[in-house]
């Protein structure tokens, strides 16, 4: 019981953070956050919260359309990035996509 | 026993290895004896023996002619997407090893024909959403029998002759966890013996045993929370976010028939308790039993005794390293095992803390007790960007890959790694399906540290004490395993792809060849039909070394990640 008040809490929590941000893509709603998200499985290749390139590319100010960013996203690329197409849905990506193009270099 | 004796007691076993490796009417099955007498012919287990020494009584090729060391033979065994990470077995003569998707090969050790090889059938859909794969770390071998794991949570045996399965075992539900194993099996008194992947999934990792003959189950050990007495070290139910596992083989102690394994660090990785840990935070407490050794029972997966390295592990500084060095020393029974953080931690038996002294020049996330191995001055974070870096570098102090002892220097030759990383803790809400895989809570970036630029050394040490002898320092840390031999040689694969042979004594390099592309796999010593051969795995890639190319630049940002070749070397005269 313990367990299911403490994860309802966090899980109002995280909706409450989510809603201001909410996107939508062809009916579809996305409850994402994605600043979180590249702390949690982002960053570990898109160093700084993608500002800065690591395991993976800078995605910050990247030349890359949004077609191509939304591709990747779902399909991956072999021994480089897993694929998140069954993760996400359009919502989500449409999200991760205006994160990455609001990326700034952060202030010191 | 003086040297002369040593030598004469070396040569005897080579000779008589010799006369078993020419004549296959006479090879033994391969179980828990014949791997612990640790014929040099051979090499039969992930760590060289059950000692985990990494070293090859050989002395065919020595510091007096391993100038006329050259290639013998090459095996590429294509589709090594993030490189070949594994170490080569060798029985009787024959060579087997794992690649990229737990691809299998046994090859001739003398020729390097290939004898068969075996491409298991993978869910490509899983393996797509994965991180931490498609590379294999190695097989182990028993009872006629070639055993490898898969990234989508099998492990498979196959018969050793023909390389047709045998049995074919379902262990993890891997279309919903994602986690698989890439981590070589231990063949241990009729059991087969693997950890799962853990660490920042939202996964409670587990260590299985499995009937060498049937494929059956035999245990498991649940390196989260197993008991609601550890369920308390957990606060807030936060065993259920998950972690641990055990990526990396560990040892075994055939005087105790008790099995060392290492496990990983807990989900999230980074927490933001403070140093209030044990009551804030993401997973308030202990976290009992990430970042420990076990010691377990090999018949049944009982625990016996621990030692948990790094209490509520915040850093990502685990235990899974997979060596545990038995050493006899003056009467005293040491385990010796090294700590992603970059402490070498010396044990009894029964992991009672006799030393703990530290391989690498740069940490500061604590200091810990040498005499009781009890963490101080610890870096325990809260929400926000660090000032100060932490050090080491995510990828370790230690590299997964082993170092080697040898028994005649009495040194431990061992890389470490000196570079460190920019911290930005997040307060991430639990997360406790594997939806997005992972939970790490931070953002990061690689660094120098304080005093200079990144680089590794290959140290020889004193197992026991940490006293240094000698140091080769490297421009970027070394991300392979190292081997030393009874010819008076350490070899060392390094990142760029040259394999360096040096004087154990004094250091001094004898030796290089350069072999295409990076290393950060195997490296071993075997001898066929009388002749002594080197085989080392070349191929880069992966969660450490996918670093080098922006980190560094040179060559390796022209380096494949695709790639790799087993590279087999011999006297030329």
């Amino acid at each position: 019981m313990k367990f299911s008040i403490f994860y309802l809490a966090a899980a109002v929590v995280s909706l409450a953070c989510a809603l201001p941000a909410m996107a939508q893509s062809a009916g579809q709603t996305s409850h994402l956050d994605v600043d979180q998200l590249f702390a949690t499985t982002c960053g570990w290749c898109h160093s700084d919260g993608g500002r800065v390139a690591g395991k993976g590319p800078q995605l910050m100010n990247t030349k890359r359309s949004d077609d191509f960013i939304r591709y990747r996203i779902k399909h991956g690329k072999e021994g480089a990035m897993p694929a998140f197409g069954s993760t996400f849905n359009d919502a989500d990506i449409d999200k991760i996509i205006q994160y990455i193009r609001a990326l700034k270099p952060e202030q010191p | 026993m003086n040297g002369k004796q040593r030598k004469f007691a070396l040569s005897l076993a080579l000779a008589m290895g010799t006369a078993l490796a020419a004549s296959t009417a006479m090879a033994q099955t391969i179980d828990s004896k014949r791997i612990e007498a640790n014929n040099p012919n051979d090499w039969l287990t992930y760590h060289g023996s059950y000692n985990s020494y990494h070293y090859s009584g050989l002395t065919q090729i020595n510091a007096k002619n391993v100038k006329d060391l050259s290639v013998s033979w090459i095996h590429i065994p294509g589709h090594s997407t993030r490189g070949l990470q594994s170490m080569p077995l060798v029985a009787d003569g024959v060579l087997y090893y794992s690649g990229s998707y737990s691809r299998v090969f046994a090859i001739d050790g003398a020729t390097g024909q290939v004898l068969w090889s075996y491409f298991p059938e993978l869910d490509d859909a899983l393996v797509a959403r994965q991180t931490h794969s498609p590379y294999n770390r190695g097989v182990a071998l028993g009872e006629g029998k070639v055993f490898v794991g898969t990234v989508d949570g099998r492990l498979i045996a196959l018969d050793m002759k023909t390389g047709k399965p045998v049995w074919d075992t379902k262990l993890i539900d891997s279309q919903k966890l994602t986690i698989g194993f890439t981590g070589a099996p231990l063949y241990v008194n009729g059991e087969v013996v693997i950890g799962s992947q853990g660490g920042e999934w939202p996964v409670r990792g587990k260590i299985y045993a499995v009937d060498a003959t049937t494929g059956k189950p035999r245990w498991d050990f649940q390196t989260i929370a197993p008991t609601e007495e550890t369920k308390k070290t957990w606060g807030n139910d936060s065993w259920r976010v998950g972690g641990g596992g055990g990526w990396m083989p560990g040892g075994y102690d055939a005087e105790t028939n008790t099995i060392w394994w290492g496990t990983s660090n807990g989900a999230p990785l980074y927490d933001w308790s403070g140093p209030d840990w044990m009551h804030t935070g993401a997973r308030p407490g202990t976290n009992l039993y990430i970042s420990s050794v076990l010691g377990l029972d090999a018949a049944t997966g009982k625990l016996k005794f621990f030692h948990q390295e790094n209490p509520h592990d915040v850093w990502d500084f685990d235990s899974a390293v997979g060596e545990f060095l038995m050493i006899d020393r003056g009467g005293q029974k040491y385990v010796v095992h090294p700590n992603k953080g970059g402490y070498i931690f010396v044990y009894d038996r029964t992991a009672n803390v006799k030393n703990v002294w530290p391989m690498s020049h740069n940490i500061n996330y604590a200091t810990i007790d040498p005499k009781t191995g009890e963490l101080s001055h610890r870096r325990d974070m809260t929400a926000g960007k660090q000032a100060e870096l932490l050090c080491p570098h995510i990828s370790g102090g230690v590299s997964w890959n082993s170092g080697s002892y040898d028994p005649k220097t009495g040194l431990y030759y061992k890389i470490g790694n000196e570079w460190c990383m920019h911290l930005d803790i997040v307060k991430t809400t639990p997360v406790t399906e594997p939806q997005v895989q992972l939970n790490i809570g931070a953002n990061f970036q690689i660094a120098p540290p304080p005093s200079g630029p990144i680089y590794g050394h290959l140290d020889a040490r004193d197992p026991i004490t940490g006293q240094t002898k000698w140091e080769v320092r490297y421009p970027e840390p070394p991300l392979a395993s190292v081997l030393s031999t009874g010819g008076d040689l350490v070899f060392v694969p390094d990142a760029r792809g040259t394999v360096h042979a040096y004087d154990a004594t004094t250091g001094k390099e004898l030796w290089n060849h350069g072999d295409g592309t990076g290393h950060q796999g195997g490296i071993i010593s075997y001898a066929a039909h009388g002749k002594q051969y080197v085989a080392v795995v070349a191929g880069f890639g992966g969660m450490a070394s996918d670093d080098y190319g922006p980190t560094f630049g040179g060559v390796f940002k022209s380096m494949p990640r695709d790639d790799g070749a087993l590279v087999v070397y011999s006297l030329s005269k």
